[in-house]
């Protein structure tokens, strides 16, 4: 049971993380980012790649980092000239390239075989035994850092930039701001907390191939920041500890439920999220959490 | 040569009926609908419990499933997207991958992962010189280009299709001249849903039906889209034929598995030069 536990926070970790990044692109800056499995499963790539060959995995999650978010800066850079319905296409096609090119070009990633035996970094510290629960406190570590950065962008004046790109970006643009470099900016920083997320994904798993990676990374970051209310890292990091966390434990289920196999679960599971995204939209579109804004803001905004 | 044309031509017309559905629902409701893919996927397993389960030739058990399938995107719309037609753009956007989600699951809770076939009887291919052309690729040339010629004449001639044009163009307008927008937009779901279906037909016996065929369409039917200029339906065609016929000569010097590259590297450098699409008019830059 215990065992049970953990494994599934250190999913969780993972998937809150993917949320948190999602938040910042998405909740705070209303950038849609339909690839983000793909920018997961690069950073997964980069930083399993290179530890394979010897790399400390520490440097290696580095590299993994800034790689996706020059990549994620570059994807945004496509969408230069449009509104923000473009940018979600553009991320959905740079993912699927890049998982095309990953499953394809063996020589550099193994292809469908998959690479093994990636290390994970900090693994002498812990004792026998404990390897699970250490490789745990360093998700939930990486967690907590990320959410302390990301709420001192909320709330620094450059997250109020990012807002207000999201609100009116004609006013942003006419106060002589940039909206294209704000714009570059989120989706780099998002792109480097993907590419932690994906990093860790491929230290817990030690093992990832192509079919690991698919839309329901980007289906349950989507279903933290909605539930969560977009803008709120606090409301994202709730919902991903109790409802990714209950999404993911149904796994049991698979025992208890006869005649209802993993691919049935799965299926089911996902359903759940697709129509919890709709419903969630129509009835409750703020979440159920609450963005940091100033109290002039709230007083004369209401959304 | 000649062949990789032909079989560009047809990659094509595969696309264009999902393409004219989509920029179909962008003119009229300047929205985006990503659950274009998991329609087609439905709409062919639809057809597929026709045309193997009930046991009906593969014409009619189309027909039956496209009709069904336009009054499931109308429910969809009322129960989906309708209620957030006011908001945000965005908020559609995710919405609609939503309902994609939703939508694909079911069909995997129900139909399983694994590829299935129409029943069709096995034929010989058609030479004509030193071209070859498949039934399939000869069903798909005549029901593309039957289905387009009627969407056109409904646009041109209708009195329907003016009454899309004219919110298309300007719905506060066309609603103070005493246009029912909710018929209107209920009659481009159903157009759309019923080019749809269609679609996925013609994809399941270009190939497989399985629950992942609307999902890989996804990015060549948006790119079409945006080739043609999205908001302008009829542009769209020439979209989709301008896509599949560079798919196919790509092949020449790319693997056969890079097709969704060719596509996204022509998506990405029309946004960057042209977002107005080929066959556009300027309007979309922001």
């Amino acid at each position: 049971m215990t065992v049970y536990l953990i494994s599934t926070l250190t999913v969780v970790a993972i998937a809150a993380l993917a949320g948190l990044a999602l938040n910042l692109q998405w909740g705070l800056g209303g950038l849609v980012n339909f690839g983000l499995f793909g920018f997961y499963m690069l950073g997964a790539y980069i930083a399993g790649l290179l530890t394979v060959q010897g790399v400390p995995p520490l440097l290696a999650l580095l590299v993994a980092m800034i790689g996706v978010a020059a990549l994620s800066a570059a994807s945004a850079l496509i969408s230069v000239r449009l509104s923000e319905d473009y940018l979600a296409i553009v991320t959905l096609g740079f993912a699927e390239c890049l998982r095309l090119v990953i499953s394809y070009e063996a020589w550099l990633t193994k292809g469908m075989l998959g690479v093994a035996g990636i290390a994970r970094p900090l693994q002498d510290l812990w004792p026998r035994g404990f390897a699970d629960t250490g490789f745990l406190g360093l998700s939930l570590l990486a967690v907590f850092i990320v959410y302390v950065l990301l709420q001192g962008v909320a709330r620094s004046p450059f997250g109020r930039l990012v807002r207000a790109t999201r609100d009116d970006p004609g006013v942003v643009e006419a106060l002589g701001k940039s909206v294209l470099s704000v714009r570059v900016r989120v989706f780099a920083v998002g792109g480097a907390i993907l590419g932690l997320a994906g990093s860790l994904h491929a230290f817990y798993y030690t093992y990832i191939d192509p079919t690991q990676f698919g839309p329901i990374i980007t289906a349950y970051a989507f279903m933290a920041v909605v539930v969560g209310g977009r803008g709120s890292n606090r409301g994202v990091l709730i919902a991903a500890f109790t409802l990714i966390f209950l999404l993911e434990g149904s796994r049991f289920l698979i025992d208890l439920v006869p005649g209802l196999g993993a691919s049935e679960l799965a299926a089911i599971r996902l359903f759940l999220v697709g129509t919890g995204l709709v419903v969630l939209l129509i009835f409750k579109p703020d979440g159920f959490g609450r963005e940091p804004r100033s109290a002039l803001a709230d007083r004369t905004s209401r959304l | 040569m000649g062949q990789l044309l032909v079989n560009g031509i047809v990659a094509g017309l595969l696309l264009a009926l999902p393409a004219l559905a989509l920029s179909l629902t962008f003119s009229v409701l300047r929205f985006a609908n990503y659950a274009i893919g998991s329609y087609l996927t439905c709409g062919a397993y639809l057809v597929y419990v026709g045309n193997v389960v009930l046991g009906m030739p593969l014409w009619l058990a189309a027909g039956a499933g496209a009709i069904l399938f336009a009054g499931i995107a109308v429910a969809i719309d009322w129960l989906a997207f309708r209620p957030l037609r006011d908001r945000s753009s965005v908020t559609l956007l995710v919405a609609s991958m939503g309902v994609a989600i939703a939508l694909e699951n079911v069909i995997r809770l129900f139909a399983g992962n694994a590829p299935r076939a129409y029943d069709v009887p096995v034929a010989r291919p058609i030479r004509l010189g030193d071209i070859r052309l498949n039934h399939e690729q000869l069903t798909i040339l005549i029901t593309v280009t039957a289905a387009l010629a009627v969407v056109w004449i409904v646009f041109r001639f209708t009195r329907l299709g003016r009454m899309m044009r004219a919110v298309a163009d300007n719905p506060d307008l066309a609603a103070v001249r005493g246009i029912a927008r909710a018929r209107v937009v209920a009659s481009v779901w159903m157009i759309s849903g019923v080019l749809v279906s269609l679609s996925g037909v013609l994809i399941g016996l270009d190939a497989n039906v399985e629950p992942q065929m609307g999902w890989t369409y996804l990015l060549p039917v948006f790119t079409a889209a945006i080739l043609g200029g999205i908001a302008s339906p009829m542009a769209a065609v020439a979209g989709a034929l301008t896509l599949g016929v560079a798919e196919e000569l790509a092949t020449l010097v790319m693997p056969v598995h890079y097709r969704t590259i060719v596509s996204f590297l022509l998506m990405a450098t029309l946004l960057l030069l042209r977002p107005w699409g080929l066959f556009g008019k300027r309007w979309v830059t922001k």
